[in-house]
């Protein structure tokens, strides 16, 4: 066998243990890693290099399973990081809050995000449950101007949406569930530094 | 009776060590701050402009990781040696932290060369050990 043939086989079965080690993470993640690993190889190794250089470049990288750990490690990290889970996110803000003044901004935002949407959501369901006392009422006089967003009760005033308080309760109230949760992870990923993973 | 067991790494070493890692991450993005470059350019970069001697298997997780944070941006273009080359640049929240990174790094290092005057005519006589005690 030639020299670089003999250098290929083992490139190869480096790579080959690397993807191995790293199955946990999603095929995308995976390939791309291996392929940028394959990249730096071949650029440490171009032309016609004798094995003990390829085994080398190798060796600093670090064996396939310590090179994947490594990699697994800072894939733990970003899953805490952009978790996609609104009470994560929640939480995370709560905790951010209660160490700085944008955290506490932020979460407040997102609380009243979250109540506003869930409100009306829940109501553009209600309506369909019970029309007759869900809706918004309008209070008009000449000293008072009110909107009361109600189901059930003493119903006062005139229902200014109908039934378009379904489509319109349902589709404002996850737009804003979803706003407010996009915001809340923007936030974090642009502005939230923890100390975690610096240390880790 | 067995041989005495190697001794263990030097402390000040083993501090080096944590000295340098810590400032891995600022290092990556001051290379990245002219363009972009692939993985092999950035050690490259850092090891004829820099003491620090990066090893290979952490760099690359580290970059993983600051482009999962949004600090840098990747794309794989084709190159003229065969292979496609992952490129890394950063983006305008990389260079916000690199900057600010930079004014933390200038303070601290500005404080600590101060702390060490009394030490330095001892160092300075010492090239090895100045080294490490990294005056800038």
């Amino acid at each position: 066998m030639t020299s670089s043939a003999d250098s290929q086989k083992t490139t190869d079965a480096y790579l080959a243990a690397l993807r191995r080690q790293l199955r946990e993470l999603t095929d995308e993640d995976a390939n791309d890693i291996v392929e940028e690993i394959r990249a730096h190889i071949l650029d440490k190794t171009s032309g016609d290099t004798p094995s003990e250089t390829v085994k080398a470049t190798l060796a600093a990288l670090g064996s396939p399973e310590e090179l994947a750990s490594r990699y697994r490690t800072e894939e733990l990290l970003k899953r805490a990081q952009i978790a996609r889970s609104p009470a994560f996110i929640l939480r995370s803000l709560f905790r951010w809050a209660t160490l700085s003044v944008l955290g506490l901004i932020v979460f407040l935002v997102s609380v009243v995000g979250y109540c506003l949407g869930a409100g009306l959501f829940i109501l553009g369901a209600l309506k369909l449950i019970s029309p007759n006392r869900t809706g918004v009422y309008g209070v008009f006089s000449t000293h008072t101007w009110a909107l009361n967003f109600q189901s059930g009760g003493q119903n006062s005033g005139h229902d200014l949406l109908g039934w378009w308080l379904v489509p319109i309760g349902l589709l404002l109230g996850a737009v804003l569930l979803v706003l407010t949760f996009r915001f809340g992870l923007w936030s974090i990923r642009k502005f939230w530094r923890p100390r975690a993973w610096q240390e880790a | 009776m067995k041989d005495p067991a190697p001794p263990a790494p030097d402390a000040a070493e083993k501090w080096e060590v944590q000295l340098r890692r810590g400032s891995l991450e600022l290092a990556i993005l001051a290379a990245l701050w002219d363009g972009r470059l692939y993985g092999l350019e950035i050690l490259r970069h850092l090891e004829s402009n820099s003491d620090l001697i990066v090893v290979e298997g952490t760099a690359y997780p580290l970059l993983t990781r600051l482009r999962s944070l949004g600090l840098v941006e990747s794309e794989w273009v084709e190159s003229e040696s065969g292979h496609p080359r992952k490129y890394y640049r950063l983006t305008p929240a990389g260079r916000q932290r690199a900057l600010e990174m930079a004014r933390i790094w200038a303070r601290f290092s500005g404080s600590m060369t101060q702390l060490l005057t009394p030490l330095s005519k001892e160092v300075n006589n010492k090239n090895e050990a100045g080294r490490r005690i990294g005056t800038p």
